[in-house]
């Protein structure tokens, strides 16, 4: 499981009632609400930590969604561009997060640089159907999956910082 | 439906919104510490950390935060107490504080606190408080108080004297605050008591026993005593020994000592230090500079008790008495003084060589010692008699002798020793001065106790030299001290017992002395040469005697020629027997006295006691002498006389050959001596013997001095030269003379030895005396009467 911090994120999460995915037109807008207002105080809740760590947007009907993650290794900003589609079995079926740059550096991945999560998360995701939704994606799958990851990479030297890159 | 895909944009504009929000930039503890640890390091920044690392703070706050902290605690803090407060190390927070105490005027740092004015007026305004309450405040008390050092104390409360502490501070003693009523109600505490003290008071009790500020009662005192408020003075300094001593006292001591001097005459230097005088001899000195007194050991005497004491020593003196000092003088004056003053008086009043102390009080002249002697005139010579009697022939030896000149001599050593002995009593007197003062019985009772031993040892040392002079000059002892002391005590009866043991002692050695004059004089009398100046005279009257008996001897041999040889034997036997032997005795006598061996009155000496004498005479004059005396046993009165003509001249005498007139004057004597005696004799025998020898005379013109065996003899030769009624009338009576006698010598056996047998004799003799009374004054007449006719016929 995740450490301590990220359970205590977790919690502050707020869950969601409304067990619907985009194909249901009705209830697709109320969980999509609720994705929202999750995800709003998420982000509130890592700012107040002083933990800002991603940015998300989504498209107008709320089933493709794609921003930046950054993650801070030596003082230095490493920042990358991610990317996913909403299952349409979702809340059922968890969504596959993506980043693309990292394609094939890293064994974690699949092909189209989506993320291998643990195993640890689908049963995880399966037993609080419906009640996680992206918030919950954000904080217990790409998060701790950075944390290991991205350290690994810089070290073995496949991810450089831009700015000494550049220069 | 539009609306709620309204509320979605809008839901996703507001997360779009919250994830541009500024997040706030969170910095980690350990990055802060870090940065700021850098920012020290590199002094661009000057902040201090709190000691739980928690806070960083800088020096400006500190100090604002010492400030409030000082503010709030009243104006004083402990720096510790600053250091827990704000929480930094206690390093900061001091250099902190001391950059306050040194740039604001008003906070001091003191003892590791910081203090400021707003404290110290409140400080000074407690002091003052309390100052008011109680009148004096000890800076060291407050130190206690409130914790802070006296100097600094001192100086600030000195600072705000007079501003907030309304008092003053003690100029001795700086130490100690007080208000002008304290001190007011000090000096009037002060003034008060020693008002009252009349006697003087040591300062160190009076401050024990009421409180009084040491420094400041000093002052006041002095103050007081310098503006006469307090009559009296305060002797011994500053000091704890300090002494006040009311004039009232001084006043009362030098009036009594004045009032007890006027009135006793003396002052006892004890009565002076009771009386609280340390220096009495000092003191009495300075009082009275102008009178004239005499200061003994124990106490100093008036010259009205000196005078009167002179006087009547002088008295005693002149009218030849004896005086006791003691009862003039005051009770309390030691044995000591008393023979001081006597001492002195003595020489004031130029008696010391005619009076003589004893006792040590009593002054008694020399007239009146030897008028004690006189009374043992009678008695001495009466016991020197009975000495002589006892010895008859008391002989000093040869020794004596030679002794003889010294014995003169002895009498100036023996004053020299008086004297010398006195002065040892005296230096004895001086030497036991400590035993002086205390009581006066015990007093007396030590004099008395001193009195008995001194006279045992004066005893003792006559008891040691009186052996050592029996040895030498065979003293006779005249009488006892006891003796003595009783005479004294028969004839001078109001003297003390003491005074007349003394006295005794005094005199029992001239007594003695005087004894031995006494008893060397009657033997000297006896001896018919007296001492001294006496003896010329005896030796002249001597002279004389012996001329007359010479004469007589020579009358007497030529009237013994005028009868018959054997009648002429027997009358120069009685001649030598009598005449001669007197004349020898005297003789023998003057050479004994001449030689300092006294012998009896010459007409008892013996022919026993001739031989002893002789023995003891020298060789040339005992020759002589010897052949004197052999004389006398011999039958001529011729012999006798060409003897005694050495002999007298060895003794020094002249033998004058009687003239005529002087013969004449010799018979006439003899016949006077004669006739004087008949008239006065009534026995027949006697008368007969006299007249007949008168008659003899008368006829013959030559004296006879026969005995009476020779009366018959003598009237026989008178036959023929007297008239026949005479004759008869002489023969008659010498008959009944001789009856008379016969009758007297039968009539004492036969009364013997039958009573009554002797009456008819007794009957013939009344007769017999009836006769004789009846012719015994015709016999008288016969030798009485013829004279004149005889005187006439001449």
């Amino acid at each position: 499981m995740a450490d301590e911090a990220t359970r205590k994120a977790v919690s502050e999460i707020p869950l969601l009632k409304t067990n619907s995915g985009p194909r249901d037109k009705e209830l697709w807008v109320q969980r999509l609400k609720e994705e929202y207002l999750a995800l709003i105080k998420y982000v509130e809740n890592n700012k107040k930590a002083d933990n800002d760590w991603f940015r998300l947007e989504s498209n107008k009907e709320g089933t493709r969604w794609f921003g930046k993650c950054w993650y801070i290794h030596d003082l230095l900003k490493y920042e990358f561009d991610l990317e996913f589609d909403i299952p349409v079995t979702y809340p059922a079926t968890a969504p596959e997060v993506a980043i693309p740059e990292l394609d094939g550096k890293t064994a974690k991945m699949y092909r189209g640089g989506k993320i291998c999560l643990t195993d640890h998360f689908k049963p995880l995701w399966a037993r609080n159907v419906p009640k996680f939704g992206l918030a919950h994606l954000m904080a217990l799958g790409l998060g701790p999956w950075l944390a290991v990851e991205v350290p690994d990479l810089i070290a073995k030297g496949l991810v450089q910082h831009k700015e000494q890159q550049s220069s | 439906m539009a609306a709620d895909w309204e509320e979605i944009r809008r839901l996703a504009a507001d997360f779009q919104r919250a994830q541009f929000a500024d997040t706030v930039q969170r910095l980690s503890e350990r990055n802060c510490i870090e940065i700021v640890a850098k920012l020290i390091e590199d002094k661009q920044l000057d902040v201090v950390h709190t000691l739980d690392g928690k806070e960083y703070i800088t020096p400006a706050q500190i100090s604002r935060e010492i400030r409030d902290e000082l503010y709030i605690r009243g104006g004083r803090v402990n720096i510790v107490d600053l250091q827990q407060v704000i929480n930094v190390d206690l390093v900061h927070v001091e250099s902190r504080a001391n950059d306050i105490a040194k740039s604001d005027r008003n906070t001091q740092l003191v003892l590791g606190q910081l203090i400021d004015e707003t404290y110290l007026d409140r400080l000074a305004e407690e002091v003052n408080d309390r100052l008011q309450e109680v009148g004096q405040v000890h800076v060291a008390e407050l130190c206690k108080t409130h914790d802070l050092p006296g100097d600094f104390l001192t100086e600030v409360l000195s600072q705000r004297l007079g501003r907030i502490i309304q008092g003053q501070m003690d100029e001795y003693n700086r130490g100690v605050i007080f208000t002008q009523t304290f001190l007011a109600r000090h000096r009037a505490r002060i003034c008060g008591l020693f008002s009252a003290v009349t006697r003087p008071t040591q300062l160190n009790h009076l401050i024990n026993l009421y409180g009084f500020q040491e420094h400041l009662l000093y002052s006041v005192l002095e103050e007081l005593v310098n503006s006469s408020r307090l009559r009296g003075s305060v002797v011994g300094g500053r000091q704890d020994k300090a002494v006040f001593i009311p004039d009232i006292y001084s006043k009362t001591q030098s009036s009594w000592v004045d009032s007890f001097l006027e009135q006793n005459r003396y002052l006892e230097f004890d009565a002076l230090n009771r009386l609280g005088i340390p220096d009495p001899v000092g003191y009495i000195k300075k009082r009275f500079r102008g009178r004239k007194l005499l200061f003994l050991q124990a106490s100093c005497v008036d010259q009205t008790i000196i005078q009167q004491v002179e006087a009547s020593v002088e008295e005693a003196v002149t009218s030849g008495t004896w005086i006791d000092v003691q009862p003039l003088l005051p009770s309390c004056l030691s044995s000591e003084d008393v023979a001081i003053l006597v001492n002195e008086v003595m020489r004031a009043a130029n008696v010391q060589s005619s009076a003589r102390l004893l006792c040590g009080t009593m002054v008694v002249s020399e007239k009146f010692i030897s008028s004690c002697l006189k009374f043992f005139e009678q008695s001495m010579q009466q016991k020197a008699q009975k000495e002589i009697k006892n010895n008859p022939v008391f002989l000093i030896s040869e020794d004596d002798l030679k002794q003889n000149p010294t014995l003169a001599d002895t009498a100036p050593p023996g004053k020299k020793d008086r004297k010398e002995e006195r002065r040892k009593k005296a230096a004895e007197g001086s030497g036991s001065t400590k035993t002086g003062g205390g009581g006066n019985a015990r007093e007396i009772r030590i004099r008395k106790t001193k009195k008995k031993g001194r006279r045992d040892e004066d005893s003792d040392e006559e008891a040691a030299t009186a052996p050592q002079g029996r040895n030498k000059q065979a003293e006779v002892p005249f009488m006892s001290h006891e003796q003595v002391e009783a005479v004294l005590q028969e004839q001078v009866c109001d003297c003390p017992e003491e005074m007349i043991s003394e006295l005794a002692e005094h005199i029992l050695r001239p007594l003695t002395r005087l004894y031995q004059e006494v008893v060397r004089a009657a033997f000297l009398s006896t001896s018919g040469a007296g001492p001294g100046a006496g003896r010329k005279q005896n030796v002249k009257e001597l002279q004389e005697e012996i001329s007359n008996l010479y004469n007589n001897i020579r009358l007497f041999e030529k009237g013994a020629k005028l009868f018959p040889d054997e009648t002429q034997a027997s009358i120069a036997k009685h001649v030598l027997k009598t005449v001669c032997t007197d004349m020898t005795n005297v003789l023998l006598t003057f050479a004994a006295a001449e030689f300092m061996s006294a012998v009896e009155s010459p007409g008892s000496v013996t022919n026993e006691v001739r031989i002893r004498i002789l023995a003891k005479l020298p060789e040339d004059t005992k020759a002589p002498m010897m052949k004197l005396h052999n004389s006398l046993n011999g039958r001529s009165i011729e012999d006798f006389l060409t003897y005694l003509e050495p002999s007298v001249e060895v003794c020094g005498f002249m033998l004058k050959k009687g003239d005529k007139k002087r013969e004449r004057q010799a018979l006439f004597q003899h016949r006077q001596a004669l006739t004087e005696q008949l008239k006065q004799t009534e026995e027949p025998a006697l008368v007969l013997h006299l007249t007949s020898v008168l008659l003899f005379q008368l006829s013959s013109q030559c004296a006879l001095h026969a005995p009476g065996r020779c009366v018959p003899q003598i009237i026989n030769a008178l036959t023929g030269r007297i008239p026949e009624g005479q004759q008869r009338l002489l023969s008659q009576y010498q008959a009944l003379v001789v009856k008379q006698l016969v009758s007297h010598s039968r009539k004492l056996p036969q009364g013997e030895m039958e009573g009554d047998s002797g009456a008819p004799h007794g009957d013939d003799m009344d007769a017999v005396r009836k006769e004789l009374l009846s012719l015994t004054n015709e016999v008288k007449d016969l030798a009485l009467s013829p004279r004149k006719t005889s005187v006439t016929e001449d």
